[in-house]
């Protein structure tokens, strides 16, 4: 072989070689990347991938800023028994001394027990052992400091995972309202027909796995930055929830019912205040699990009489004034139905007025029918264009569907439809309803929709707020708002409600007792509903209340069911009224004090007795102890002629004292010192006080002193 | 002299080359811009803090470097061979002395905020020294001496570079032996080299005693077969006695690399498993690689790119970055790309008239190869993990313009070939 050719040989040898290594790598990478691909990348996709971060959730708030349901960070404990950093000379030697450190932080288990959990861990190698669940961040602070755990996340492996709980700060507190995730993670209440506004939006970041199956963010920026909820402001009072709540449960459990709510709304606006809903379980506990408010659908009774009343009033067929017979407080109805009043004999001949102030069954179901008997669709018209038969459309969830029966309806009209739905049967309304129905009297005709959440606020953005919503500008005439006043007045001052009246304020309001189908049953003698609804002050309505309670069975001494609207649902209206009028000083009465008339010596402020005859010794003036003596610390200074007549100023527990005549000094003292908050107008001594003395009053009651 | 071709200037030059090389770093820029990205921050292409900054003034810099090439005077390199070569092994000594430590290695010069890596400039200068030692027409490797001298050229600056601890670039002047085998070298050699090799690979792999046992058994069965020719005897036992001598020589050269050395050879032949170390870093990689699938997930969309699982990614790895976000068909194409550009430097260095520019052209191709082998293997899990660069591609100052000496010095003596004296 000649040189030449030798290399020209070996020229296309390295030439060839390099083809084949060409394509025995380009063969190699597609093994690696198409056929192994999978194997390979399911390695791949666990060790970097993007990972959710939860957006903060926003908090619900009531109108005054209170935390009704808020995010807080929980943590996890997991442990790397198997780190670097524990050699068995460290463990064995620390881990006494951890085991009663922990013991003593979470007072939980003994020292012992914790010593034989972390050893059995090691034991068995674990390296992602869950050692506390859910702890609060002051907790997770002192593990840090505590032997082993010291050594840190890779030496000691002491990690901690961060996860948000969602917590109520006050706990149950119209709960089913508020919202909570159920058992199938849906969200109910507020928390989830606001859900998309309070759940923001989740960021996403980049991490990578780690050893010890952590993960770690690879950029210190996350790729998409998580956008926190809205907080959401709702219509509620803590203050009035809880009372509601409470007046609610102890209902429930003196009338042993089973389940009752309580409405309080505000007239002019709409504004739930309160919302409570309280079902008494089979161990007598009790808890809240349905929103009746919203979710009950059941035959309202005899509250439904005002609608029927409005109708008569509206269409012009019946004055208040008109009378009807009670026919012995029993009427048949074709064969089978009888309609009776709950006064055994009736009332007699009665007027309307007197018929809605008595709930005589008899009566209004005579005025309706006598009304309406030849078109009763002219009835149900009426009833239909109040909305009855629609879903209000809340800003919650779980409304039930009303059902009102029409003529129209041959299948389900009967003969004794009429008569029976102008006492509030035949038709299915929830207790929301018909509160609102009822506030549209409250305020002067105008229906609004009743209002949860007032605002959504976000942080760095203007936030929406939400306006009430008019359903129905006027839903009748002037002349019949005051005719129906006069009624829900009547039923209050001398009618079925007269345990409402109070000197304090006035209550307009209808009671109802209910006959209720059970679901499997039907009508029995035995399942009762009360409720009384109504607004006050009845005069220049600010709040409508509504309360339902269903099946009392208490008897009285006497062995009868206690079941009435009145003497059952009555007392739960009164405290949470009560309430609304020991906080609110506008719906107070001005109590004026007729102390001061012109006199001959000068008016001396009501103040303490020592002051007091320093004042009058000095300046010579007389004084008699009229209702006081040496012993009484404040007096107040009458004037008969020209000396003064003192009487003691006398602090009741519970009672709210006169302070009236008092320096600001002394009367804030007095007033604050028992508990009552003080809010100040004026300058100088008082001369009025919004809660006149001797009226009861509780924690957080306030007092307006007008001073000059 | 011919002066129709000195005046025609540029139309000797191979432009096909060039293009090849403009691809080349064009594709590669994107690469260490793509491993260098941040999701989330400025990305400034001329920001020098990185990477991908620095490569563009590398980059600018080569460039001017390559201008400045093509137009000197072409019997430059040839005359100022040896003095390169000398300069470049004092520096390789003076880094011994005066170097930075990077990495398990000494080898770097610090000059401000830049680190120079003479064993880089290493690579062209030995190939102009040996290509000049082997220009006299009367220049033969068969002649012992001058076998002699040219491994000698070579080992002097291998060996400076594995003081150093720079393997990766010691394997690279090994691979000088392929152009000897062009200038005439018995293939006997490459084999007996190949041999050595196999013997090494199973001295990493088979228990010491047992290799001694399997060679010594194997000799007696030849010395058997063979006993008539008794002319092989010797020769035979001469084998043997350096299978012996290669197979204690390796196993005891284990036992004394550097121990992420040892680690990283251990895990290519699955002897140790090391998740969080060698093993880890060679599965991250061909994960890498891997999760390109066909046809890849997009420029700049690399997930474990942007996860920096595989280390060095925009130096020694950054195979791994194309592979990811191109997929097999970049891949295939950066392959192809440099058995063209392997191809064409062989090509153009048969067509050479003068010796010097063929042996030269040789070199070039076989460091562009071996960088290139070594680099993808690596890659690839085939080969243990040696920080090498890939040609043209890689991150990184020296080797940008190492390479770009290497190349554009080639291209331009190439320019002049019909200047030169035929053989």
């Amino acid at each position: 072989m000649n040189i030449k050719q030798d290399i020209i040989w070996r020229v296309w040898l390295t030439f060839g070689l390099l083809s084949l290594f060409a394509l025995a790598i380009m063969f190699y990478a597609f093994k690696i990347q198409v056929i192994e691909g999978s194997k390979w990348k399911s390695m791949a996709d666990s060790l970097v991938s993007y990972k959710n971060i939860e957006a903060t959730r926003g908090n619900i708030l009531d109108c005054n800023g209170n935390l009704l349901a808020t995010s807080i960070p929980i943590y996890d404990i997991r442990l790397d028994l198997k780190a670097d950093g524990i050699s068995d000379a460290i463990f064995n030697d620390s881990i006494s001394i951890l085991s009663s450190k922990i013991s003593n932080l979470f007072k939980d288990k003994s020292a012992e027990e914790y010593k034989n959990i972390l050893v059995n861990a090691r034991k068995h190698g674990e390296r992602y052992f869950l050692f506390k669940n859910k702890i609060d961040y002051n907790f997770v602070k002192q593990l840090k400091t505590f032997p082993i755990f010291n050594l840190g996340r890779f030496k000691g492996g002491f990690m901690v995972e961060q996860e948000s709980m969602r917590m109520m700060p006050f706990k149950h507190l119209a709960m089913r309202t508020i919202g909570y995730k159920n058992e199938d993670n849906t969200r109910v209440g507020l928390e989830g027909a606001f859900d998309k506004e309070l759940s923001g939006i989740n960021g996403q970041r980049l991490m990578r796995k780690i050893s010890g199956g952590m993960w770690m963010p690879l950029n210190d920026e996350n790729e998409i930055e998580p956008a926190n909820g809205k907080d959401i402001v709702t219509t509620l009072d803590v203050n009035l929830q809880d009372v509601s709540e409470h007046a609610l449960m102890m209902a429930l459990e003196e009338n042993l019912a089973d389940h009752g709510c309580a409405i309080l709304m505000e007239v002019s606006t709409g504004e739930i205040k309160a919302i409570a809903n309280l079902r008494r379980k089979l161990d007598g506990t009790i808890t809240e699990d349905f929103n009746y408010a919203i979710g009950d659908n059941t035959e309202p009774g005899s509250t439904f009489k005002l609608i029927s009343v409005m109708c008569l009033l509206e269409d012009g067929l019946a004055k208040i004034t008109d009378s009807t017979g009670t026919e012995g407080g029993e009427k048949k109805y074709g064969e089978k139905a009888t309609m009776r009043d709950s006064e055994p004999g009736g009332y007699g001949t009665i007027t309307l007025q007197r018929a809605f102030e008595k709930s005589s069954n008899v009566a209004i179901s005579n005025f309706v029918t006598k009304a309406y008997g030849k078109n009763p669709k002219q009835f149900t018209d009426h009833i239909i264009k109040l909305g009855l038969n629609k879903k209000l459309g809340l800003q919650i969830n779980g409304e039930a569907t009303p059902l009102v029966k029409t003529p129209d309806d041959k299948k389900i009209w009967s003969g004794t439809s009429l008569p029976w739905l102008s006492i509030g049967y035949e038709v299915n309304l929830s207790p929301m309803q018909m509160i609102t129905i009822y506030n549209a009297i409250a305020n002067k005709g105008k229906m609004v929709k009743p209002l949860l959440v007032k605002e959504i606020k976000s942080f760095g953005s203007e936030s929406e707020s939400l306006k009430p919503i008019v359903l129905d500008e006027k839903i009748c005439s002037d002349a019949t708002l005051r005719s129906l006043t006069t009624l829900l007045s009547g039923v209050v001052e001398h009618g079925t409600a007269k345990i409402l009246k109070n000197p304090n304020y006035t209550v307009a309001g209808k009671t109802g007792t209910a006959q209720v189908a059970d679901k499997n049953k039907g009508y029995t003698d035995k399942i009762y509903q009360a409720s009384f609804v109504g607004f006050f002050p009845a005069e220049n309505p600010k709040y409508t209340c509504m309360v339902v309670i269903n099946n009392p069975k208490r008897t009285d001494k006497n062995g009868m069911l206690v079941y009435y609207g009145a003497s059952v649902a009555g007392p739960v209206f009164k405290e949470i009224a009560d309430k609304v009028y020991s906080t609110n000083i506008d719906m107070q009465k001005k109590t004026l004090d007729s102390t001061f008339s012109k006199a001959k010596i000068p008016i001396i402020k009501t103040g303490s007795i020592h002051d007091f005859k320093t004042i009058c010794s000095s300046l010579g003036f007389n004084y008699v102890y009229a209702d006081a003596d040496e012993e009484s610390d404040y007096v107040n200074a009458g004037i008969n002629d020209s000396s003064y007549h003192l009487e003691e100023v006398r602090i009741h527990e519970n009672r709210v004292p006169n302070v009236i005549g008092m320096g600001t000094k002394d009367a804030v003292y007095i007033l604050e010192n028992i508990g009552i908050i003080v809010r100040l107008k004026g300058y100088g001594k008082v001369t009025q006080q919004s809660l006149s003395a001797g009226t009861p009053f509780d924690k957080s009651t306030i007092v307006e002193l007008t001073l000059e | 002299m011919n002066t129709k071709y000195t005046n025609a200037y540029g139309r000797n030059i191979d432009w096909f080359t060039i293009l090849l090389y403009a691809v080349m770093v064009i594709f590669g820029w994107m690469a260490v811009y793509s491993s260098m990205f941040n999701l989330t921050g400025t990305n400034v292409v001329f920001d020098l803090s990185k990477n991908y900054g620095k490569q563009i003034m590398f980059l600018g810099f080569a460039t001017v470097i390559a201008l400045v090439i093509m137009t000197m005077e072409y019997r430059f390199f040839f005359g100022f061979s040896y003095l390169i070569y000398g300069v470049v092994i004092s520096l390789l000594v003076g880094v011994l002395i005066l170097g930075d430590h990077t990495k398990g290695a000494q080898a770097w010069f610090r000059l401000g905020d830049f680190k120079v890596q003479p064993s880089e400039f290493a690579k062209f200068a030995t190939a102009m020294a040996l290509a000049k030692l082997m220009s006299p027409f009367n220049f033969k490797l068969t002649d012992r001496n001058n076998l002699m001298r040219a491994v000698g050229i070579i080992a002097l600056p291998a060996i400076l570079v594995l003081v150093q601890n720079d393997t990766g670039t010691f394997l690279v002047f090994v691979s000088f032996s392929l152009v000897f085998y062009r200038e005439g070298l018995s293939g006997v050699f490459l084999a007996i080299g190949a041999m050595v090799m196999v013997l090494c690979i199973a001295a990493l792999l088979v228990k010491t005693m047992l290799l001694y046992i399997i060679i010594t058994s194997l000799t007696l069965l030849v010395l058997l077969l063979f006993r008539r020719y008794k002319k092989l005897l010797g020769i035979v036992v001469l084998c043997w006695m350096a299978a012996m001598t290669v197979v204690t020589g390796t196993s005891y050269a284990v036992k004394h690399l550097q121990p992420h050395q040892q680690k990283r050879i251990m895990s290519l032949f699955g002897l140790e498993v090391d998740k969080s170390g060698v093993d880890y870093q060679k599965d991250n990689s061909i994960m890498t690689i891997s999760s390109g699938g066909l046809y890849g997930k997009g420029y700049l969309e690399g997930s474990l790119t942007k996860g920096k699982y595989v280390p060095e990614q925009s130096t020694d790895f950054i195979f791994c970055t194309i592979a990811e976000e191109f997929g097999w068909f970049g891949s295939a194409f950066l392959i192809l790309l440099f058995i063209a550009l392997i191809m064409r430097i062989i090509y153009l260095s048969e067509r050479q008239r003068s010796r010097y520019n063929r042996v030269y052209g040789y070199c070039v191709a076989c460091i562009i190869f071996f960088h290139f082998l070594i680099n993808l293997g690596m890659a690839m899990g085939l080969l243990p993990i040696i920080g090498i660069p890939l040609p043209f591609i890689s991150y990184g100052g020296s080797s940008t313009i190492s390479f770009t000496i290497l190349l554009f010095v080639f291209i331009k003596i190439d320019s002049h070939r019909m200047q030169d004296l035929s053989r």
